[in-house]
């Protein structure tokens, strides 16, 4: 919606006034800075890591012994299919955008995000669509047909009741928030670099995040119309799935794996962005082949988009189909082998220090890797064949999953942790976490893969007792224990260093890029004057130029230090003022969407709150006019 | 017509030869074998314009009338049943005239910041692709069991 | 050399990276996702083309002189839109007023022949619950109807503050950008015409009989 700006400044009456204190509820209700928005994305995804790990171990529990009894099989089934939803759209994504909407600005020398409005839209829409999808477990219904929902068992004939209904509703509001979240980025990296930044001098992370919002953009309206189609056949009686009809079951996995494969890339090239961002600063060299890591990006999410049967090799596409799903699987391990290929090298003769970020990023490229090797074998249909729906799958897609992005995202935690609060986090409690991640990690998921070779099938709640399979099943719980006592570590460690807070200058790490040469926290405008970039890691290189005039080795002492904010004149800054319009339109989406399970009346008044919010949007100026400027 | 007649001459230095057209004159007025007829259309062009090289209402009408006209092309073609064999390539062929004409013209794109074409020809290239593949895969079910 | 992308509001005097507007980077952003949107749609309903089991068939149901009737008021709104906009910028009030007033009319003479279309196919028996036609052919051309909706809505906006004297050529971006969107939908709706109308209309039964029918 475009912010009319005319002669006479009109807005629509207000009912509440605009916020415009700095402090209280409505300064985060109302908030359109990108950082707080980050933070805020953090917290709430880090809870529902927390929601959908129970869910885990709960799965984990009834696993654990042969024909356990302890989880009914209805809430077995709703326990793997929410904590697959939970962990790929509430946690993973979520975490990604936090470290989009925290670092992008700061990255490219922005003061925020093109459309600040928007990101806090997506926010709130991310939030109240969470909560949307979780309400469920409150009606006793929650979701039970698998994070895929493959019909017919999610259709209405064999699914009653509103557990996948509201599975579809919430991800369609879900999608809203990725869209807009992504149109934003792309927007704001195009558009908003600082001078000099061209786009081969953008920092890793910010391609990662550049080519992710593409991807983000042009997949999540795919599950749009799988959702809408999957609401029709279930709340309106079409046929898109109903083979009374002559639907075809099939078509709902063709669409929900173009939307899933290019999704897997999203929630993995963040994660490699942020990888590639730890590694050079901790190996004190620079990242090897930028522009292959960057290239090799791009082609990852261009050939993400022709490989998405390799989910349907058992469904009978036929010989032809499969073969050539297969080489396309096959070849877009290739330019993941050259990114892995450049860390190394990255790290090679680099004087490598141990920090807690520095292990997860290395964790990351050895998980990473094993996880890769699964999937090569899962692109080779006739092995895939053995290996669908068993344990293999679950093995393969862990390990790239929290082996690679949760490892990444845990070390971009630790890495830009003092740059987001001012404190840092404690470095012995935090190798302690990975060591413990680590181990519960491999224990965990390691004897999926014989598990799965040996014939265990997915998403079954029990097994009989002479399979064989109750020792890997045990080894896995405790590891699956041992992962919650190492979060636990951390959230430990988050504790105790607010309270002792060893207080972080703005470039602890004596790191590399734009974001580090300000003080940590930011100050609300981020960036004094906005820098003038001339190479690659431009505040590496402002700081030891004598590395540019031919020096192997920096000095010990940097020529530049972190900004110094004492003497700014605030008044020269624009920055937008707070909104709830945002709010209005998060929430009235939702109990649109919740309406349309419940009743008409509910979808009235979420519709009008989502038309008020955009129309008071549209003729809010982006700054009041006002006198004193904060 | 002098091209038709290099082409046919034989001088004797081989029986072909490539006939010397403009551009292999030094600075040739056009830059490729077609350049006389993309020089010609960039005078209607600067004509239509009227000069400003951004349209006026008129050219707007111009496109407009053209868009009626191909819908009733469409629709004649659909009523007459000899050349119904051949309605889907010409349906298709005519939408992706009239798809051309409005985002090149009524939306800009043909004179805007080569930026938005860039990002709506690779949806669109992405998108066509894709739903193709996915038409193929689903009329060749199974080929091959 | 576009003089499109001038319009530059008060108080924003952002130089940008590449010199291109935010909003209508943003807006052609959103065009591409909607592509993939839209163009998911119409692949559902082309893979399920003459897989029905059961009637009423296209060639029962459409009626293809009323769709083109719509199709062309659809086109010569889009006409509209974009001469609204070229006297918007030239600051001649008057004729943008009354070209954006067409435009919205032709919108909501398009959307009534839908609801004709819709309420017709109604009474005689096809609805999205029928059959695979009916299902595809009522999503998309709604979600299509939905969108021209909204389009119409946010073009009765655009002219409420050209007559309050908030729309003028100044930020005249922002009736471009609504000219972006009603395009859009226009093509859209091009492409559903002949696809969904053209193409279909003569589908009756399925050549060689129904689908999934033991023995066929």
């Amino acid at each position: 919606m475009s912010s009319i700006i005319g002669p006479k400044q009109f807005q629509i009456p207000r009912i509440f006034p605009r916020p415009m204190s700095h402090s209280g509820i409505w300064w985060w209700l109302g908030t359109v800075d990108h950082k707080k928005i980050g933070t805020m994305y953090g917290i709430v995804s880090f809870f529902w890591f927390i929601m959908g790990g129970i869910e885990a171990l709960l799965i984990r529990v009834q696993l654990s012994q042969a024909e356990n009894d302890i989880i009914s099989p209805e809430l077995y089934n709703q326990l793997f299919t929410m904590h697959g939803t939970t962990m790929v759209f509430l946690v993973v994504m979520p975490l990604s955008a936090a470290f989009f909407n925290w670092l992008i600005p700061l990255q490219i020398g922005a003061r925020d995000v093109a459309f600040p409005r928007l990101n806090a839209l997506s926010l709130w829409v991310f939030i109240f669509g969470s909560i949307l999808m979780n309400i469920s477990w409150l009606t006793g219904e929650a979701p039970n047909g698998g994070w895929f929902g493959y019909p017919p068992n999610s259709t209405i004939q064999f699914n009653p009741g509103n557990g996948m209904t509201f599975w579809v509703l919430g991800l369609n509001v879900l999608g809203v928030a990725s869209i807009a979240a992504g149109l934003n980025f792309i927007v704001t990296i195009i558009n908003m670099r600082a001078p000099g930044m061209t786009l081969m001098r953008m920092p890793v992370f910010t391609w990662m995040t550049f080519i992710t919002s593409i991807l983000i953009v042009l997949a999540l309206p795919i599950l749009g119309v799988a959702g809408i189609q999957m609401t029709g056949d279930r709340v309106y009686g079409t046929n898109f799935f109903n083979s009374e009809a002559g639907g075809d079951p099939i078509f709902w996995q063709h669409i929900f794996w173009l939307f899933g494969h290019p999704e897997v890339y999203i929630l993995i090239l963040p994660a490699m962005g942020i990888v590639s961002e730890i590694l050079p600063t901790f190996a004190r060299k620079p990242l090897f082949g930028y522009t292959f890591i960057v290239f090799s990006g791009i082609i990852i999410g261009f050939m993400g988009w022709f490989v998405w049967s390799h989910h349907m090799f058992t469904v009978g596409l036929g010989p032809a189909a499969n073969t050539a799903f297969t080489l396309s699987t096959m070849l877009i391990a290739i330019p993941t082998g050259v990114k892995i290929f450049n860390w190394l090298a990255t790290l090679w003769g680099g004087s490598i220090k141990f920090t807690t970020a520095m292990l997860f990023s290395i964790g990351f490229i050895a998980m990473f890797t094993i996880g890769g090797l699964s999937g090569v074998t899962h692109a080779v249909s006739p092995s895939d064949a053995q290996q669908q729906d068993t344990y293999y799958v679950v093995a393969h897609f862990h390990y790239v999953l929290f082996g690679g992005s949760i490892f990444a995202i845990f070390g971009g935690l630790y890495f830009w942790w003092p740059k987001f609060t001012g404190y840092m986090l404690n470095e012995r409690l935090g190798i302690l976490n990975f060591i413990i991640m680590l181990i519960g990690f491999n224990l965990q998921f390691a004897p999926m893969h014989w598990l799965g070779l040996d014939g265990m099938p997915r998403r079954i709640y029990t097994y009989a007792e002479n399979m064989g399979w109750e020792l890997s099943n045990l080894a896995a719980t405790i590891g699956g224990f041992l992962i919650a006592f190492s979060v636990l570590i951390f959230m430990v460690n988050v504790f105790i260093s607010r309270i002792n807070k060893k207080l972080a200058s703005g470039d602890p790490w004596d790191a590399r890029t734009l974001e580090w040469s300000i003080s940590s926290p930011p100050p609300h405008y981020n960036f004094v004057e906005i820098p003038k970039v001339e190479h690659i890691d431009d505040w590496w290189y402002k700081k030891y130029p004598e590395l540019l005039e031919g020096s192997p080795k920096q000095t010990k002492s940097p020529k530049v230090t972190v900004e110094d904010t004492s003497n700014v004149d605030e008044s020269k800054i624009h920055l937008p003022d707070l909104s709830y319009y945002p709010l209005f339109v998060g929430v009235g989406l939702s109990i649109a969407a919740l309406g349309v399970i419940y009743s008409y009346a509910l979808v009235t008044i979420g519709l009008i709150l989502v038309f008020w919010g955009c129309i008071g949007w549209s003729t809010e100026p982006v700054n009041e006019p006002h006198e004193k400027h904060h | 017509m002098s091209i038709l007649k290099d082409l046919f001459h034989y001088n004797g230095n081989g029986w072909w030869r490539i006939p010397k057209t403009s551009e292999s004159k030094t600075n040739p007025q056009y830059e490729h074998p077609f350049g006389k007829f993309a020089g010609m259309s960039k005078d209607f062009w600067t004509f239509i314009t009227s000069g400003k090289g951004h349209a006026s209402p008129a050219y707007y009408w111009a496109i407009a009338i053209i868009l009626g006209l191909i819908t009733m092309i469409e629709v004649w073609w659909f009523d007459v049943d000899e050349l119904r064999y051949l309605l889907v390539p010409a349906m298709l062929f005519f939408s992706l005239v009239k798809f051309i004409l409005v985002v090149a013209f009524f939306m800009h794109l043909k004179f805007d910041n080569k930026l938005y074409s860039t990002i709506f020809v690779t949806c669109m290239v992405i998108g066509v692709f894709i739903f193709s593949l996915f038409l193929v895969l689903s009329a060749f079910h199974g080929l091959g069991n | 050399m576009s003089n499109q992308d001038v319009t530059i509001q008060h108080g924003e005097e952002i130089k940008n990276s590449t010199g291109v507007s935010n909003k209508k980077l943003l807006m052609w952003a959103f065009l591409g996702s909607d592509v993939m949107f839209f163009g998911t749609f119409i692949g559902t309903f082309m893979a399920y083309r003459n897989k029905s089991l059961n009637g009423p068939y296209p060639s029962d149901t459409l009626d293809i002189p009323i769709t083109s009737i719509s199709t062309f008021v659809l086109l010569m709104s889009s006409l509209g839109v974009v001469l609204a906009l070229h006297y918007l910028k030239e600051s001649k009030m008057v004729l943008a007023k009354l070209w954006l007033i067409l435009v919205i009319i032709m919108g909501m003479i398009f959307m009534g022949f839908q609801v004709y279309e819709f309420s017709h196919f109604a009474h005689i028996g096809m609805t999205p619950q029928a059959n695979l036609f009916g299902s595809t052919f009522f999503t998309l051309t709604s979600l299509h109807g939905a969108h021209v909706s909204l389009g119409i809505i946010w073009l009765i906006f655009l002219l409420y503050n050209e007559y309050k004297g908030n729309l003028t050529s100044e930020n005249a971006i922002d009736l471009e950008l609504a000219g972006l969107y009603w395009h859009f939908v226009d093509i859209v709706w091009i492409i559903i015409f002949a696809l969904l109308y053209l193409i279909t209309a003569g589908d009756g039964v399925p050549p060689g009989g129904l689908p999934w029918i033991a023995g066929q």
